[in-house]
């Protein structure tokens, strides 16, 4: 039999090698920028919350601590910063702009880029949110067209089934949660809702985009058009009103939204989520996204998308005089310059040069041409 | 962009869907059932068949856009997809049986040894039921008929699929409670549902209009 140890990661880890954990990092820089340029404070939340005895349901890896206290890896951060804002931000009125990149552990581990905005209600500032979304995907270098992005809003659905009870509500939208749109609607029709409303909640939820009407409706429209103003985005058109849209996260309570591409399927959700915080202290509104950063590099790497292009990396062949190679090797370094001496096995997609040192100052290149060192920077960006 | 993708699940359910396919104007005409071609083109929508239990993963994972399966599929799997419509045909229920006399016994070695052990082919909705009603349970899992385990002393009870019920009463076994009931479904990959919506939402509103006349 064989006794040998299994050498890769747990179950439902993987390693990220060093090309793809590259194009992450700068995927992530990338988003950190687009949060700090709106205004965003980055924060880092603890890998770690306290466990729930129903993890079978909400799929967490959670064990028992050295006290005997159920612990959980963090399997979502908007819970996190909730309970950090409602604790300890409870005396500061006003806006306060939080972001975060870091990763979330389901059982499946998934890596997330958020912000989330605290802050008063408001159209425009759904809008702002979702235009930052938008941004921050196409800084990446994700195209963002029609359909990309999908807008709902939770009143509406619920107002789909204003005429049930609140019992039967409920359980009419726990089951389009789950997806069950067809058992949302027979639950529905058990319950007592007229046929004409059951077919127009039908149409809503099944039907071509755009065939719904109302005050909410025209509100969602305006939500799109306030964000495309203040993202106009590669393509003008970007967004489409869905009124079947409810993402799985039960906190929502007004305006939804999901990011969606064909290859990697949901790749950022957000929405309005006025009540949680008041789970963890005083009450406020907030609304934010989450990009889940593993599945927009997929739906880049689907696109054909490569980082954009950094200096190559040089490597340095060394004189016979090691101090002089060590000083070369810094004038490059102060000149811009990656620098390895000798050479380098994985270079994880990154370009390389290859040069040969002639004194503290200079080097020789491959095709024989002698450079100043602390100016090859600048002349490979030229 | 590709054709929408259609996956069918090969069995019981194939004719019908094919028949309700058929009547909304979808052409089926290259699609054999027990024929040796899987992917199937039949003008804007191409065909895929496949095992029934495969065809909920290949609708999670994308591979298919739309899929006829039954709800009884869907509920072992736990698959993340849209149910769209209830077909209302293929209708059967996952049942929870034992043979008539034994439920005293089951019930005093429930009591002495504080778990029953049951047999099936369907692992998740049995544990997701009996964990509902706060039995604690042995599965066993058989990957053939489940209806013999308490004829042979492999489980005291069985949770099965039953469409009429007639294999269970020919071993000698009874329904002691009904878990779900199961009808075909129409599915969809919840993002190729949002995205090809303007493709998709006649297929859902034909259909819907043909199983609420049947």
């Amino acid at each position: 039999m064989n006794q040998q140890s299994p050498i890769g990661p747990p179950r439902g880890f993987r390693d990220i090698l060093p090309t793809e954990a590259r194009e992450l990092g700068v995927i992530e820089q990338t988003l950190a920028e687009t949060f700090a340029d709106s205004g965003f404070t980055p924060l880092h939340p603890p890998l770690l919350e306290y466990g729930a005895a129903d993890s079978a349901k909400r799929r967490r890896m959670q064990f028992l601590d050295s006290d005997g206290s159920l612990v959980a890896l963090r399997p979502d951060l908007t819970t996190s910063v909730a309970r950090l804002v409602g604790g300890r931000y409870q005396d500061m009125t006003g806006v306060l702009r939080l972001s975060y990149v870091a990763p979330v552990f389901r059982e499946e581990p998934a890596m997330s880029g958020g912000s989330r905005e605290i802050l008063q209600a408001g159209v425009e500032l759904d809008a702002e949110i979702l235009a930052l979304l938008v941004e921050s995907l196409e800084r990446c270098g994700l195209p963002v067209c029609e359909s990309t992005v999908q807008v709902g809003n939770i009143r509406l659905v619920a107002g789909l089934f204003a005429g049930l009870t609140d019992a039967a509500r409920f359980e009419v939208i726990e089951a389009v949660r789950q997806g069950e749109i067809a058992g949302a609607l027979s639950r529905a029709r058990e319950a007592g809702m007229p046929l004409d409303e059951l077919e127009r909640a039908g149409r809503a939820l099944t039907g071509v985009a755009g065939g719904i009407d109302g005050a909410e409706a025209a509100e969602l429209c305006r939500v799109i058009e306030l964000a495309r103003e203040r993202w106009a985005g590669r393509l003008e058109r970007w967004g489409v009103p869905n009124p079947a849209l409810v993402p799985a996260l039960p906190y929502y309570t007004g305006i939804v939204f999901e990011a969606i591409h064909p290859d990697a399927g949901v790749i950022a959700s957000g929405g309005r989520y006025d009540l949680l915080i008041g789970a963890f202290g005083t009450p406020r509104p907030a609304i934010g996204f989450a990009i889940d950063v593993l599945q927009l590099h997929r739906a880049l790497f689907a696109d054909a998308w490569r980082p954009r292009s950094q200096r190559p990396l040089l490597l340095l062949r060394a004189s016979a005089d090691e101090r002089a190679t060590m000083r070369c090797a810094a004038a490059l370094r102060a000149g811009g310059m990656a620098v390895a001496l000798g050479d380098v096995a994985e270079r994880a997609g990154r370009a390389v040069i290859e040069a040969e040192v002639i004194d503290e100052r200079r080097v020789k290149l491959a095709d024989g041409r002698v450079a100043e060192a602390r100016a090859l920077g600048a002349e490979i960006d030229s | 962009m590709r054709p929408l993708r259609f996956a069918l699940a090969q069995g019981l359910l194939l004719n019908e869907a094919l028949a309700a396919l058929r009547a909304i104007g979808v052409d089926v005409s290259g699609v054999t059932p027990g024929g040796r071609r899987l992917v199937v083109d039949g003008g804007d929508i191409e065909l895929v068949l496949a095992r029934p239990s495969d065809i909920a993963t290949y609708v999670e994972r994308g591979a298919a856009d739309l899929a006829i399966v039954g709800k009884d599929v869907l509920l072992e799997s736990g698959a993340r997809v849209m149910e769209l419509v209830d077909l209302g045909f293929g209708a059967c229920r996952f049942v929870v049986a034992a043979p008539p006399g034994a439920m005293e016994r089951s019930l005093d070695e429930y009591r002495h040894l504080g778990t029953l052990e049951v047999a099936t082919k369907y692992p998740n909705v049995a544990e997701r039921h009996f964990r509902a009603r706060d039995i604690a349970v042995e599965i066993v899992k058989v990957a053939g008929s489940a209806e013999v385990a308490p004829l042979v002393g492999l489980a005291d009870w069985i949770v099965d699929l039953v469409a009429t019920g007639n294999t269970l009463r020919a071993n000698g076994l009874a329904v002691v409670e009904e878990i779900a009931s199961s009808t075909a479904r129409l599915v969809a990959n919840p993002a190729a549902y949002h995205l090809r919506r303007r493709e998709i939402a006649p297929v859902v509103e034909r259909l819907a209009a043909w199983a609420a006349a049947r």
